[in-house]
């Protein structure tokens, strides 16, 4: 009820809207700036606008700054090299609720989305996607874990441990032992509101070692986590995650690097972070059975593949190139904040996708009842 | 087209009727069935939908009803949003019910700026309510700062990313919705039985315990499930109050429609709550006339 009470008014123009287009011809580009400036999905309206099919390609991702980062990245340099082409970036965030929601319709507006490998299985056994065209994409510009079935890595991105230094003058909390360890370090954490790198940061402080951490051992990781959940908020989106440091309302936290970097950048370091036991996560393009841009998708999916365009992600938004090539094309001063920089990766653990996509579900209500 | 070659052929008689009460009734039946057309199509479509997907997947059956029953994770959301729903009502009755006393026992002049008061609230979103409870009360907030500088704590107090959090911001936004059908119900108790009950002798505190109290309780009763009902539904303010561990109801079918895709549960438990909701609105309309309760009367 009271999310509803909060769309109201922009339901309300996007109906407006709506009435004002019906059945006439309407650019499909001209209709998602409409439905992005109302803050508004265009998958509310279920129809495919009139003219959507042809060279006009939907990416929609989970908004913010990763609408201007990606449509600088990857949508401009793609029209340049293609003037006939149209990709538009729609910030109304792709969950997997939503997927189904619009394939099962039949009323499809979206062609790709920015989610994990993970989701692209899970999606994919669920017949909602298309599967990867390797004679387009290019397999070889990721790494092999990368290149999945119905999921091609877009990005890299880790949950990182990031501490208060002020509150820890003396030593720094370096693993997630230390993160556990209320005794030494004391105040209070905060850890995502999902299973996603919060269970192998658990059993990390439990013990386990990094290579033994998959299959999680779920009741053994709750445990760990039921331990410190009277010291811990548990942050819902990223930017809840930065405003819970930047109101120091948390000494410790298990953050994306994203936006520990950003944190970091904005109080001149006094909050830090560590990729050493991050758990590292490849984000993924999927794009939706039965896309109106057809198969004209995985030219421009093969286009974000190149180096530069990887790298100037990395600098608008800071998820790290997931094509090793690009690693070392960025700049020097960079380099740290990189997850996938060969040193840092090699101090992370990767997520083991399939793992998720078989267990996600069902441990993510385990760990809400767990947390609550 | 037979029918209304019939109706054409009628004799004489009727059709001088039709000009009076019948022609009133037809111009009625077609002001009603707009908002019919409205609400089935918006809403009863809609809505059989969900009850037909929470018995039909993942299988034909009620398995997903025997799991709202069974899971114990379920069960906890269930008596996590029994119990803060409870407390809130209460609170909100209380306060709400001291407000429409005070509003209505004010100077005119008063009684208007009151009103305005309580009424603008209704314009302050909820989600902006509830980052101003989380400026106000968090650690380094102005309430524990002014505490802790006029030396009445030494440690900042926990008021939000609890329990108490999610009340506080849930009372906040349910008192209105409390104190205006009480209002309402109040005007309606004649002002001349109290001090009819104080001139027989009756001491204050009787004269409201044993004359106003019972006169009033229609309107507590309205009140008080009005604001359970909207309670039920909270979303933003437990997930931003409640530091991530208070977890109710809409949010849980919120996870399990988004994330899980568990749709089947998911509706299953949006169905129970609106059976629970319509229940309480049936013992609503037992209590009081609705007519009433909304100032119609």
């Amino acid at each position: 009820m009271q999310k509803q009470h909060l769309q109201t008014f922009a339901e309300d123009c996007a109906a407006l809207l709506r009435e004002v287009t019906d059945g006439r011809p309407v650019n499909r580009r001209a209709f998602m700036t409409a439905c992005g400036l109302l803050g508004v999905s265009a998958g509310l309206f279920r129809v495919t606008p009139v003219h959507a099919a042809g060279r006009e390609i939907v990416l929609v991702n989970w908004g913010g700054d990763a609408v201007t980062a990606m449509a600088e990245a990857f949508a401009q340099t793609y029209m340049a090299d293609n003037p006939d082409a149209e990709v538009i970036v729609d910030g109304a965030g792709p969950s997997s609720g939503a997927i189904r929601n619009m394939v099962e319709s039949g009323r499809i507006t979206w062609d790709v989305a920015d989610r994990n490998i993970p989701a692209s299985l899970e999606l994919g056994r669920l017949d909602l996607l298309e599967e990867v065209d390797y004679s387009i994409v290019d397999r070889d510009k990721v790494r092999p874990e990368h290149a999945g079935q119905w999921g091609i890595g877009n990005y890299i991105f880790s949950n990182v441990l990031a501490w208060d230094t002020e509150a820890f003058p003396e030593r720094a909390p370096q693993s997630w032992a230390d993160f556990w360890n209320v005794e030494e370090f004391p105040g209070r954490r905060t850890l995502r509101r999902h299973i996603d790198g919060q269970l192998e940061a658990a059993l990390m402080a439990d013990g386990v070692a990094p290579e033994d951490i998959y299959p999680i051992d779920v009741d053994r990781a709750l445990d760990k986590i039921r331990q410190i959940k009277e010291h811990t908020i548990f942050w819902g989106s990223g930017a809840e995650s930065q405003q819970i440091f930047r109101d120091r309302e948390a000494v410790m936290g298990n953050l994306f690097n994203t936006r520990a970097s950003v944190i970091r950048r904005e109080t001149g370091g006094v909050i830090d972070f560590t990729f050493t036991e991050g758990i590292v996560w490849p984000g993924a393009w999927i794009v939706m059975k039965n896309n109106p841009a057809g198969a004209a998708v995985w030219h421009f999916i093969a286009s974000t593949q190149e180096p530069e365009r990887q790298v100037k992600l990395f600098e608008l938004l800071g998820n790290g190139p997931i094509n090793p090539e690009a690693s070392a094309l960025v700049p020097e001063e960079l380099r740290a904040l990189d997850p996938g920089s060969p040193e840092n990766y090699a101090r992370q653990i990767p997520a083991d996708g399939e793992w998720y996509a078989e267990h996600s579900a069902d441990v993510l209500n385990r760990y809400f009842e767990a947390i609550s | 087209m037979a029918v209304a070659g019939e109706t054409v052929a009628a004799p004489a008689p009727p059709r001088t009727r039709l000009l009076g009460a019948e022609r009133v009734n037809l111009v009625y039946w077609a002001l009603v069935l707009v908002p019919l057309v409205v609400l089935v199509v918006f809403y009863i479509y809609p809505l059989s939908r969900v009850l037909l997907i929470s018995v039909t997947e993942p299988r034909l059956g009620f398995g997903n009803y025997v799991r709202i029953v069974e899971s114990t994770g379920v069960r906890r959301v269930i008596w996590t949003t029994t119990w803060i729903c409870l407390v809130t009502s209460t609170l909100s009755l209380v306060l709400g019910y001291l407000l429409a006393y005070a509003i209505l026992h004010m100077r005119s002049g008063w009684q208007t700026w009151m009103m305005v008061g309580v009424l603008l609230s209704f314009w302050v979103s909820i989600l902006i309510r509830a980052f101003a409870w989380i400026t106000l009360l968090q650690t380094r907030g102005l309430v524990n700062n002014f505490l802790l500088d006029a030396g009445l704590i030494s440690q900042p107090l926990a008021l939000i990313r609890n329990e108490l959090g999610v009340i506080i911001g849930m009372v906040h936004y349910m008192v209105p919705y409390a104190a205006l059908p009480l209002l309402a119900s109040m005007r309606s108790i004649d002002a001349r039985l109290v001090p009819a009950a104080r001139g027989l002798g009756a001491r204050p505190l009787q004269g409201f315990l044993y004359v106003y109290l019972p006169l009033s309780l229609p309107g507590i009763i309205a009140a008080s499930i009005l604001v359970l009902i909207f309670s039920l539904g909270f979303f933003v303010t437990p997930a931003l109050l409640g530091g991530g561990r208070v977890i109710m109801l809409a949010e849980y079918i919120a996870l399990q429609v988004n994330e899980t895709l568990a749709w089947g549960l998911g509706t299953a438990l949006a169905s129970s709550m609106l059976i629970t909701v319509f229940l309480m609105l049936v013992v609503l309309a037992r209590a009081v006339s609705f007519r009433r309760l909304f100032g119609a009367a």
